[in-house]
């Protein structure tokens, strides 16, 4: 257990950022460390050792055998470009050449001797590795310092240091995406506080309201209180209606998020089938059938295909109601229908030609020849093995379809993220809308992190590679 | 039973390989498909009332239909039989063309191919050049049924005229003095004219010229030319070809339309014909300012295909010079510019352009700068992923030892050799950026209001659903037939550019 703690530091601390947040988080614990190193280096076996070498190898004359050799070759480099240096600059170069290639030789031999004897340099981190061993240190220290433990316990499983690496670089996207949406919106041309208040509204009444909401601030202040904000959690409160917009987006979100998902079940429900079927009977009837429509589900705008729905389904033959009704499943089935298609379509294509390019290897064959039936080797050889370029594209268009779910929402009249951001827009009510687009990126870039992490469940290959990380 | 199945296989090899057996097919397919969509739009379900025209336009269709099927298993029997098409069956060709006046220009392709025993990638271009300006002059001749024509409608015409038949003109001479891969001096001057095409928008007949040129050019008929044969490999994948059909046809009609329509019966109120059901005055009915929606379509897809092309083009540019840099220079410049694109691709591109076209007020310029920047991560990305795996090739070392400077080598040696995946992608990428322009202006976020754009069209007609159904319908079917063209086109040109095949 010590042992793993100790290895674990020392990888973290051959890397500077590490080495940083290490010192950052131990800060605490370094006295300690620091009195114990200062009386490790007084009594140093290392530097005695390497001591007896140099004198050693200098009395052999190895040194200056180097010497010579350095100075005729750079008489020989000098004379083949044809460059003379002058006298000082030529004693410089040899004597540098010289002391690099002894430090080598001196290194070397330190290394099979210093093995051989069990002696170790004295370095802080060595240090620290051996204070671990001593019991009274570790328990102070994990009391003083334990978010460094933390820290250390995260680096020690791959997994949860990868995330914790993305989470981490997740926060610089969001400050970005926060960035440039404040940097938009701040640039539009369009007053909030006419829009709001009317035309007719007087100059004192304007300047007020950019006072409450703090708009006559400067670009940099307001952006700083913005990212302020960010990070309390505090989105602030929208202009109409002066409504919380953090509770706002959260009453929205699991009504996109719902349809969402919805769709998504829908899409991989037709898709995987369809793109099977087609991989595996290539240049069939169904394929070019399958085909043609995942390429219609591709070309046809949502929009377009939610109102022919609705004119069929809901105004024709009074089957489905046309507006989105919370706890009625009902009214979520063309929602869904529309946004799924087009999901649907790539989902489709991506696995026919990922599975048509694993379905003539060698191991396909192989998995046949020695008798598994066929759908054994469908499902789980084939399909199985195409999976990586699948989950990706399921992935994306996640996002995708977050954002592309306004325009449906907007179809089918339902009140989530994507209808509530258009709302606002006109308006242009900023913190809702920067809210919205914030949120709407925090979700997909998790996607983006569980897609990763998936891959290294499905392919063995990604996953020794995350072994390794 | 084993026989059996191996005879089927060869004969279906036999069949296929013959393109006049697959245009048939086809033609017969779609000009069925075609008679079934119209039949059943013309019985409305709810109240059990016919519309007679309609209903006569697909009665055509099915009596093309079915004569088109006894050609096919005419041209099928022969296949099997001699292994060849008999000359008496190629002439049944000449009397498939005529029906491109019904607007099946299905039939018309399949008599195409059915008339020439040798079809060269020249004689190919032509029929859809000539099938092309005659299906504008069809398109436009529409307009003869409206109270008044624009004034440069007999002037239009006349010029569509006179190109076809000097389309048809150069048919005659590509088939004489075309020879294989042999092609003679005397289509020189034929040239020239069809180079100038593309001012009407005609790019059959442009590449048509480019290849003429090129093949007189090289005097060494053995070698091939590269581009030459990746046009010949996209002509084999007839679906794509259609695609092309369908992006040309729609490129040149927005060219063609200044002369032969009228844009105020496409802007101006005419409040004596709201809501008008299509008939053959209004096609596709009226609004609800009495304008003329099959006019609107028509002049919507200028604007459709330029903001597509506009906006697909500003983020290669940028997008491919972003990724090209990162992806030569690698380390830390890469590390920088992908992290800031991260930001961006982090934002769903619907909802970026949504808070741009909002912030800065909705118009065509803004939409256009909306749409680019959303999508510039994503051709960033793949420039960067191929300008990495060619960077380490050997030529750019060659040519690193010789002394370039960085810019030469990336824009001379590296870029042009990373196109491929690059005009695929803007291929596919023109279609959704229609699809995303049509969805903004049905939001109210795009192209202002009055502008006759067909998401503009659809808003309306969303208004309407309920009693003018069609006002919705009609655009909707424009959207999708231009992204499914752009897509179906696109689909080819990868296979087509796939060094796999080569």
């Amino acid at each position: 257990m010590i042992k793993k703690l100790g290895l674990t530091f020392e990888k973290m601390y051959k890397r500077p950022f590490y080495r940083v947040l290490v010192f950052i988080f131990g800060i605490l614990s370094l006295p300690f460390v620091f009195i114990k190193h200062m009386k490790n280096k007084q009594n140093n076996d290392y530097s005695k050792l390497r001591g007896s070498i140099y004198e050693r190898l200098e009395k052999d004359g190895v040194k200056d055998e180097i010497y010579n050799n350095a100075k005729e070759q750079l008489k020989n480099k000098q004379s083949f470009f044809k460059k003379e240096l002058s006298a000082e600059e030529f004693e410089r170069q040899v004597k540098d050449i010289t002391n690099k290639q002894f430090n080598e030789i001196i290194d070397n031999e330190l290394n099979i001797v210093s093995r051989q004897n069990q002696v170790s340099d004295v370095t802080f981190c060595n240090t620290f590795i051996e204070m671990f061993s001593n019991k009274l240190f570790l328990a102070a220290s994990i009391i003083l310092s334990f978010p460094m433990y933390i820290l250390i316990l995260i680096f020690s499983n791959p997994y949860s240091k990868y995330i914790v690496e993305r989470l981490f670089m997740m926060v610089f996207v969001i400050f970005g995406v926060t960035w440039l949406v404040f940097t938009i919106m701040y640039l539009s041309p369009m007053d909030p506080a006419t829009n709001i208040l009317g035309q007719t509204a007087t100059p004192d009444q304007v300047a007020q309201f950019n006072s409450i909401y703090g708009l006559d601030q400067p670009y940099h202040i307001q952006l700083l209180n913005t990212f302020k904000n960010l990070f309390s959690f505090d989105l602030g409160k929208s202009y109409v209606g002066n409504e919380d917009v953090l509770s706002a987006i959260l009453r929205k979100f699991p009504i996109t998020l719902q349809l969402t998902f919805a769709s998504l079940l829908v899409a991989i429900l037709i898709a995987i089938p369809s793109g099977i079927i087609s991989a595996i009977k290539q240049y069939s009837s169904f394929d070019y059938m399958f085909m043609l429509f995942a390429l219609l589900g591709l070309s046809i705008p949502n929009f377009w295909l939610g109102l022919i729905l609705i004119l069929n389904f809901s105004i024709k033959l009074k089957w489905l109601p046309a507006t989105f009704v919370v706890g009625n499943w009902k009214t979520l089935i063309m929602p869904s229908i529309v946004l799924g298609t087009g999901l649907a379509a790539s989902v489709a294509r991506m696995t026919r030609s990922s599975m048509l390019e694993v379905k003539n290897m060698d191991y396909i064959t192989t998995a046949r020849a020695k008798g598994l039936n066929e759908k054994k080797v469908i499902t789980k050889h084939i399909l199985g093995n195409a999976m990586i370029p699948i989950v990706t594209v399921i992935g994306l268009q996640f996002g995708g379809m977050l954002g592309g779910a306004a325009v449906t929402e907007k179809v089918f009249n339902i009140n989530g993220i994507g209808s509530f951001i258009v709302d606002k827009q006109f308006i242009p009510d900023i913190p809702i809308v920067l809210a919205g687009v914030v949120y709407v990126a925090v979700i997909i870039s998790l996607a983006n992190l569980i897609v990763d992490i998936m891959y290294s469940f499905l392919d063995p290959r990604i996953k020794s590679k995350m072994k390794s990380y | 039973m084993v026989n059996k199945q191996y005879q089927k296989r060869i004969e279906h090899r036999k069949l296929n390989s013959f393109q006049e057996y697959k245009t048939s097919t086809l033609a017969w397919g779609a000009s069925l498909l075609l008679f079934l969509v119209i039949f059943l739009s013309s019985i409305d379900i709810a109240s059990g009332e016919i519309n007679y025209l309609s209903m006569a336009v697909s009665a055509v269709f099915l009596a093309s239909g079915i004569i088109q099927y006894l050609v096919t298993l005419k041209v099928k029997k022969e296949i099997l039989k001699y292994d060849d098409i008999k000359r008496s069956t190629r002439i049944i060709g000449y009397f498939l063309i005529p029906f491109a006046v019904t607007g099946n220009f299905f039939m018309a392709i399949a008599g195409f191919t059915l008339i020439k025993k040798e079809k060269t990638i020249e004689y190919t271009l032509c029929i859809y050049s000539i099938l092309t300006s005659f299906t504008i002059m069809l398109i436009s001749a529409l307009n003869l049924f409206k109270e008044y024509v624009s004034n440069t409608f007999m002037l239009g015409m006349g010029v569509l005229l006179g190109i076809t038949l000097f389309y048809v003109f150069t048919m005659l001479m590509v088939s004489k003095y075309v020879n294989g891969k042999h092609v003679d001096k005397k289509l020189i001057p034929v040239a020239i004219p069809l180079i100038l095409s593309i001012f009407i928008g005609n790019v059959f007949a442009f590449i048509l010229g480019l290849i003429i040129i090129s093949k007189v050019r090289h005097k060494d008929e053995e070698i091939s030319i590269e581009w030459i044969d990746v046009l010949r490999r996209l002509f084999r994948n007839y679906m794509s070809v259609l695609g092309m059909f369908v992006v040309t046809l729609l490129i040149s009609l927005s060219i063609c339309s200044y002369l032969t329509f009228d844009y105020s019966i496409a802007i101006d109120n005419n409040y004596s014909a709201i809501l008008l059901s299509p008939s053959l005055e209004y096609p596709f009915g009226t609004d609800n300012y009495g304008r003329c929606v099959f006019t609107r379509i028509v002049f919507g897809a200028r604007i459709s295909l330029v903001v597509g092309l506009i906006s697909t083009l500003v983020p290669i540019v940028i997008g491919g010079i972003l990724g090209a840099v990162s992806g030569y220079y690698g380390k830390r410049v890469d590390n920088i510019i992908m992290r800031l694109l991260d930001v961006l691709y982090a934002v769903p591109g619907m909802l970026l352009a949504i808070a741009i076209v909002a912030a800065f007020g909705a118009n065509t310029m803004n939409l256009i700068l909306a749409l680019s920047i959303g999508s510039i991560p994503m051709y960033a990305r793949t420039v960067r992923a191929t300008v990495m795996s060619i960077a380490n090739q050997e030529f750019v070392e060659a040519a690193k030892a010789c002394g370039a400077k960085d810019f030469t080598i990336i824009f001379k040696h590296i870029l042009p050799n990373s196109m491929a995946p690059i005009i695929v992608r803007a291929t596919l990428g023109i279609g959704g950026a229609v699809l995303s322009t049509s969805s903004l202006s049905y939001l109210g976020l795009g192209v202002e209001p009055h502008i006759p754009e067909w998401g503009n069209i659809l808003k309306i007609g969303s208004a309407y659903l309920e009693t003018s159904p069609y006002l919705a319908i009609f655009p909707g079917l424009a959207i999708i037939l231009i992204v499914l063209a752009f897509n179906y086109f696109g689909d080819g040109l990868r296979d087509a550019l796939d060094p796999k095949l080569k």
